[in-house]
């Protein structure tokens, strides 16, 4: 565990090296979400408008929700394994006496407590500013299940990293372009990260919730505005799970396979 | 002449270019992929919400859709002729501008245009078919339809103005490796009008990036919203832009150290 905790310590500070880099990394975030958040405001110009089932307050809070959530889900170092994988890096680390995923899950953990804070910092900033009419839950119950979705949307993204950095196995080459075409732009629509999946049609919408992405954002945002209770929720919960289980299965025997396959190029 | 030369130049190198990607299929069609799927996610989306709202900012939807495509044109077609400039930022740390700034050409012409992107290329053809269509929905005049190219066009030299001041910073700072990236975060707000900014963010957008002139105003002629002086302070921003990012280029240039050359 010791091990661990120090592979944490020397992560986070690594993310000091480049303080300036760190920070306009995070002025980016700070533009997408001015983004979306003007795009709704722009929807929602009288607040007693209820489009898609949201009123403003709420698609709004969606928006801050967002910024918290994918510090805490998507703030992750596991995508670096490709390139480990494709320039032969890997092996650098098999022969290391500590698990390989467990590495990158103390990296990951250490990138999203640094995110938190830098988030929580421009959603004070962002909230003073923009004054938006913000919805709190107040029900522990619910702020309860909205962190168990939040540890489940961790360890789902974990595995789909793991799996798609897992391509550069067989695909060199794709170390960028997978993390691009799944990472970047399927998992980044699908989460809801751009739009809340309910404004969809209902059969899109029941295509994109048998799918594991909307579990990473969607769902623990919907479970904090108290949008999803009952048996929804608790069928949301399981399908959280089970989708958790499966790609960890998966993400395993692929893993296996690949290490097969792997040739330690350019060692 | 000397455009001539310039010309068979970019003809080489972006052949060049091409040639190095197509030597990565996988990855090519991979990127090609990404490309239309996030466009046609961004797209549905957009088509949903204006099914719900009708209006936004005081637009329909073929206007927003238009200012959406014009967006897009000036951001893709940047992309395919400044690709370059993403890869920059290693050269300037490992000291390999060196082998640029000694050849006979101009070194901001080689690291600005160097490297053509063959994956945008393809994605300007339909995106243009896209532009024609929804541009006749908005009924524009043959003077309004002019001025549009020509405010592309200054949209273009506007994007030109900020990969080049990008290319400038990534000499005077080698700390942040990805100022292009942070430049497209900022000119995605340019997606929609930036009427649907509140102040003073929508005054930054016009007037200190101008990405309103770059974006929102060529879009905005189309539909008979520009008066005279605005397309008039749109071509100065343009000319002020260009004029003071090659200043810009010149002052970083006299801050290369060549370093781990």
């Amino acid at each position: 565990m010791n091990k661990y905790l120090s592979i944490f310590k020397i992560s986070f500070q690594e993310e000091f090296v480049y303080k300036l880099n760190f920070v306009m990394w995070r002025v980016r975030n700070i533009f997408q979400i001015l983004l979306i958040f003007f795009l709704w405001s722009a929807v929602f110009t009288d607040s007693q408008t209820v489009i898609f089932g949201y009123d403003k307050a709420k698609i709004l809070t969606y928006v801050f929700g967002i910024m918290i959530v994918r510090a805490l889900v998507m703030s992750a170092r596991t995508s670096d394994m490709a390139s480990d994988i494709a320039r032969g890096n890997l092996s650098n680390y098999l022969v290391k006496p500590f698990s390989y995923f467990k590495f990158w899950f103390s990296r990951d953990i250490s990138s999203k407590a640094l995110n938190l804070i830098f988030a929580a910092g421009e959603f004070a900033i962002l909230y003073l500013i923009l004054v938006p009419p913000f919805y709190f839950q107040t029900n522990p119950l619910t702020l309860l299940w909205f962190l168990v979705g939040i540890v489940l949307a961790i360890f789902i993204y974990f595995f789909i990293l793991i799996l798609v950095s897992s391509i550069t196995f067989w695909l060199p080459e794709l170390s960028w372009g997978g993390h691009f075409l799944i990472t970047m732009v399927i998992v980044e629509a699908l989460s809801g990260a751009l739009f809340p999946i309910n404004i969809l049609p209902l059969t899109l919408q029941s295509i994109v919730m048998a799918t594991p992405f909307p579990y990473l954002i969607y769902f623990p945002v919907q479970i904090y505005l108290g949008n999803i209770s009952g048996q929804a929720l608790l069928g949301g919960m399981i399908m959280a799970f089970a989708w958790a289980g499966i790609l960890w299965l998966i993400a395993n025997i692929v893993w296996q396979k690949g290490l097969r396959s792997y040739e330690s190029i350019g060692r | 002449m000397m455009f001539k030369k310039y010309l068979k130049i970019w003809w080489i190198m972006s052949r060049n270019s091409f040639v190095m990607v197509m030597t990565q299929r996988v990855s090519f069609f991979t990127f090609l992929l990404g490309k239309i799927i996030r466009f046609s996610f961004f797209f549905i989306f957009l088509f949903f919400i204006l099914q719900g709202a009708k209006t936004l900012a005081g637009y329909g939807a073929n206007e927003i859709i238009f200012f959406f495509l014009t967006f897009n044109f000036i951001d893709i077609v940047s992309q395919f002729l400044f690709r370059e400039v993403y890869r920059f930022q290693p050269m300037v740390v490992s000291g390999d501008f060196d082998f640029v700034m000694a050849k006979p050409i101009s070194p901001l012409f080689r690291v600005l245009m160097g490297g053509a992107d063959v994956v945008d290329l393809i994605t300007i053809p339909p995106l243009l078919v896209a532009l024609v269509y929804f541009g006749s929905l908005l009924h524009p005049s043959v003077i309004e339809s002019v001025l549009y190219v020509a405010l592309v066009l200054n949209g273009l030299l506007i994007a030109t103005a900020f990969h080049i001041i990008i290319l400038s910073l990534a000499i005077i700072s080698t700390e942040i490796d990805h100022m292009v990236i942070i430049y497209r975060d900022i000119t995605s707000l340019g997606r929609f009008p930036v009427d649907i900014y509140k102040q003073p963010l929508q005054a930054f957008l016009t007037y200190i990036i101008p990405i309103g002139v770059m974006v929102t105003v060529p879009a905005k002629i189309m539909m008979g919203v520009v008066g005279l002086w605005g397309v008039v302070s749109a071509f100065i921003v343009g000319i002020v832009s260009i004029f003071v990012a090659l200043k810009f280029w010149n002052f970083a240039l006299t801050k290369y150290t060549s370093a781990s050359s």
